[in-house]
């Protein structure tokens, strides 16, 4: 009798592992993205060639590396609204202090990302050391960095550095998108950090504080360097937006907020923690974009485009756990 | 070799005498609760040394201090002759010293792999955690503590409940060089055979244990000497060949338990008078369960782990539909498609689940309201409820499981894990529902709490209440019930009645053999 039903699990062992496998990773939201690319594609013939790939990518990269980093802090069960404060001050700051060329291009993105640092350093510092709530400890500090960002740049205005709002939304070699690479990038450094005690601990912090910590995991440490990574990646997505923009304004990372988050459970990222990744986050901002793309061309009119991702996200919420319960069902 | 032995920096000085590990004097108290007065302790190099005591007797806060969960107040810990005083659990084992807690440690979302090795896992060539090498490593944990059976690679979450709780044991066993601490190292399973083996493998590697349990019989066979706490004091260290039960009841609570004097009252019922009537059910591993409980009846389950026990208790209950069979309610068939409906469907059925933390309690609301949700609005007054009407409200229920009504205001996470499971119980109770669907009610729970859980629950089926349990102890379905089933394979193997409910029976009906006296398969 018992060994009848063992060697049944065996035999649906596979189904199962199919099905989480599309659950867990990234497959789910890919597959969307790929029908959602092919209709546009149907559209707009046209936008199947290299530059609109680009303008595409260009158009995504910021709230996708918003969304990778507010991914970081979902995983280890946390909510980082400090990601519009990072993205404004970090766009106000390269548009009133441009500096010119590739070697004023580097110091700005070190700028950006040790701007990010330091707001996730104290938002950290808050949530870890202090102990209080992530949503209001960022909270405030998104409030505060929205303050600096009106002190540094009171109206819209100022100018990017050209080398940056030229190369950034450039191709290399007339092919690659450099906003792609730059995306690219993050994905690659978050696999390899998902393969250290550090990245795994991330996720035991999210599933479960208590038992991770009674486990050995330093959980503060673990907790405090999430918001400081996190906050490195706004940095990122703050200098992306600002090439794409070219021009500075104070309150340009407002709209990332909750688009983020949107994202980020779009990418099938459990907001409960421990579940999720971020390259599903990062596909979850893309078809935001892309949707954002195709409801345009289909004609529909941009008022329709936030009801429509609203509507996108309960279905990919509902069908990926549909999925999971399936897959979790023998 | 196992996970045992002492590591060549750690050998016992010959001037430290026969401990260990020995504290004295221990105190520790949070805020204006003192949960550890005077607590001395001797550990001895290769023996098991038992803690006994109620709970709320300050075991799990002794435990804290000795694993650097939590930091005395005053008192000296020396480990090896010298002073410990461990800052973190990592310190402590840094020292050797190990736990396996109560309330598992483990990370659901995580492989048995990753959770044996957590915080520090294998790494391969360029520094990057190898999956490869995290399942390798793993996989000779379990071989080396006769768990082979189990993927390393499984997540822990999708594990049952005993086999966490082997892994968790694993996990101290490989971190433990000096000092391993079993905190109901048994509360999930139900046999000792593979821990008592594993515990001999590691006194013999020169480990002291400290082994800490509510059943006495487990404590017998594998320790040698036992420290009782009660109050916060450790009341004395005994040889337990020369204690008896009754003295170490007695030391414990403080009065001598009554165990004798079980009338079996045997109600008079017939099929049309069952309350409710199972017939047929199966799914979810389970095939063909038929039975009838009646009022004022006691049913008792027994079965080894993984029978299908937590499947027919959920069906039951309305947490899960049945393939196949029908539920009959007083005579009427009833789909039962969630607990609330189970609840308000005829006479009620209640649910007492499995796993207090997670299935029970709500950990940030006071005890009252933990006992009255169920019945929240009898308690309201056009719609809003006081604090005080919710104590006024919970306090019949709680007074039948014997709970104090001091502890009815204060949030039920403060409260220990005995008064937790009264809350529970009184729960249950509070509903009004004919019919208690108990899994393991006294999971993990002091002797004292046992008593006035199994109090209630003959009180209960003596006001024409029927209640169908499981317990994962044998001397509990002795004690307790009129009937017994035995479940196996899925099926119900045999069923027991009166005086044939006894412990060598129901043994080997449990693990399948038909021959024995009495029973009769249904």
């Amino acid at each position: 009798m018992s060994s009848l039903s063992s060697s049944g699990r065996a035999a649906r062992f596979p189904l199962q592992a199919f099905l989480s496998g599309l659950t867990s990773g990234a497959g789910v939201i890919v597959v969307i993205y790929l029908a959602l690319y092919a209709l546009y594609g149907y559209q707009q013939p046209r936008a199947l060639s290299l530059p609109a790939i680009a303008a595409l990518m260009n158009n995504t990269a910021p709230l996708a590396l918003a969304a990778a980093g507010q991914a970081l802090v979902v995983i280890s069960r946390g909510f980082d609204l400090s990601v519009a404060g990072v993205v404004s001050i970090c766009n106000v700051v390269l548009a009133v202090y441009p500096i010119g060329g590739p070697g004023g291009g580097l110091i700005s993105v070190l700028i950006c990302m040790a701007i990010g640092a330091s707001v996730g350093a104290v938002n950290g510092w808050l949530v870890a050391v202090l102990r209080i709530q992530s949503i209001a400890a960022t909270l405030s500090t998104m409030i505060i960095c929205q303050g600096i960002a009106l002190v540094i740049l009171k109206a819209p205005g100022g100018a990017v550095s050209n080398w940056i709002a030229d190369e950034m939304t450039d191709r290399l070699w007339k092919t690659i998108p450099v906003s792609g690479l730059v995306i690219a990038v993050v994905i690659a450094v978050w696999l390899a950090i998902r393969r250290t005690d550090f990245g795994l601990s991330i996720y035991a912090i999210g599933a479960d504080e208590q038992a991770a910590s009674l486990s050995g995991v330093n959980s503060r440490r673990v907790r405090f360097l999430t918001f400081v990574l996190a906050g490195i990646v706004y940095g990122l997505s703050g200098f992306m937006l600002s090439a794409q923009t070219a021009t500075g304004n104070p309150t340009s990372g407002t709209p990332l907020l909750m688009l983020s988050f949107a994202a980020v459970a779009l990418g099938g990222t459990s907001l409960a923690g421990g579940k999720g990744g971020v390259f599903a986050s990062v596909m979850g901002a893309a078809v935001l974009m892309l949707l954002q793309k195709v409801l345009f061309s289909s004609g529909v009119s941009s008022f329709y485009t936030g009801m429509f991702q609203g509507i996108a996200l309960i279905l990919a919420v509902v069908f990926s756990g549909l999925l999971a319960h399936f897959g979790k069902r023998r | 070799m196992t996970g045992g032995g002492l590591g060549n920096a750690r050998e016992v000085p010959l001037e430290t005498g026969p401990f260990t590990l020995s504290a004295s004097g221990l105190r520790k108290a949070y805020g204006a609760t003192v949960a550890l007065e005077n607590a001395d302790l001797g550990l001895k190099r290769g023996a098991v040394h038992a803690l006994l005591g109620e709970n709320g007797a300050g075991k799990s806060t002794l435990v804290r201090i000795l694993t650097g969960a939590a930091r005395s107040d005053a008192g000296a810990i020396s480990l090896h002759g010298r002073s410990y005083s461990p800052q973190t659990l990592i310190e402590a084992r840094a020292f050797g010293v190990a736990t396996a807690f109560q309330e598992l440690s483990l990370v659901a979302n995580l492989s048995v792999a990753q959770n044996l090795l957590l915080p520090t896992l294998p790494h391969g060539p360029i520094g990057l955690v190898s999956s490869r090498r995290v399942l390798d490593a793993g996989a000779s944990i379990l071989d080396r503590h006769g768990l082979g059976r189990v993927n390393p690679a499984a997540q822990v979450g999708t594990l049952p409940l005993a086999e966490r709780q082997r892994i968790e044991i694993v996990r101290a066993m490989e971190n433990a060089k000096s000092v391993l601490i079993l905190d109901e190292p048994t509360a999930a399973l139900a046999e000792t055979e593979w821990l008592f083996d594993r515990i001999r493998s590691m006194t013999a590697g020169g480990v002291a244990v400290l082994y800490i349990s509510h059943r006495l019989a487990e404590v017998r066979e594998i320790c040698t000497e036992a420290t009782v706490l009660r109050n916060g004091r450790s009341i004395a260290s005994v040889d337990l060949a020369d204690a008896s039960d009754e003295d170490i009841f007695e030391m414990m609570v403080g009065r001598r338990i009554d165990h004798q004097n079980r009338t079996r009252r045997q109600p008079a019922g017939n099929e049309a008078g069952a309350r409710l009537s199972v017939k047929g059910l199966g799914g979810r591993g389970l095939d063909d369960i038929t039975f009838d409980l009646r009022p004022g009846e006691i049913l008792g389950l027994a079965a080894l782990e993984g029978q299908g026990q937590r499947g027919l208790f959920r069906m039951l209950s309305g947490l899960e539909s049945p393939e196949r069979g029908t539920v009959s309610i007083d005579g009427r068939e009833v789909a039962l498609s969630s607990p609330r409906a189970a609840l308000k469907t005829g006479s009620g059925i209640a649910y007492l689940p499995e796993e207090r933390k997670t299935e029970g309690i709500l950990a940030g609301l006071s005890a009252a309201t933990n006992v009255i949700l169920p019945v929240m609005s009898a308690a309201a007054r056009a719609g809003l409820i006081s604090h005080q009407a919710e104590i006024a409200a919970a306090r019949p229920a709680a007074a039948k499981v014997e709970m104090s009504d001091r502890y009815l205001g204060f949030a039920i996470a403060d409260l220990s894990g005995g008064n937790q499971q009264k809350a529970l119980v009184a729960r249950t109770l509070a509903t009004g529902a004919k019919t208690l669907l108990l899994y393991d009610p006294t999971r993990g729970v002091d002797v004292g709490t046992k008593q006035s859980i199994y109090a209630a629950i003959r009180a209960f089926a003596a006001d024409g209440g029927s209640v169908l349990f499981y317990s994962s102890e044998l001397p509990e379905v002795v004690q307790l019930a009129d009937r017994c089933l035995v479940l196996y394979g899925g099926r119900i193997f045999r069923s027991f009645e009166g005086d044939d409910i006894a412990e060598q029976h129901l043994v080997a009906a449990m693990l399948g053999h038909s021959a024995g006296r009495g029973g009769s398969a249904r």
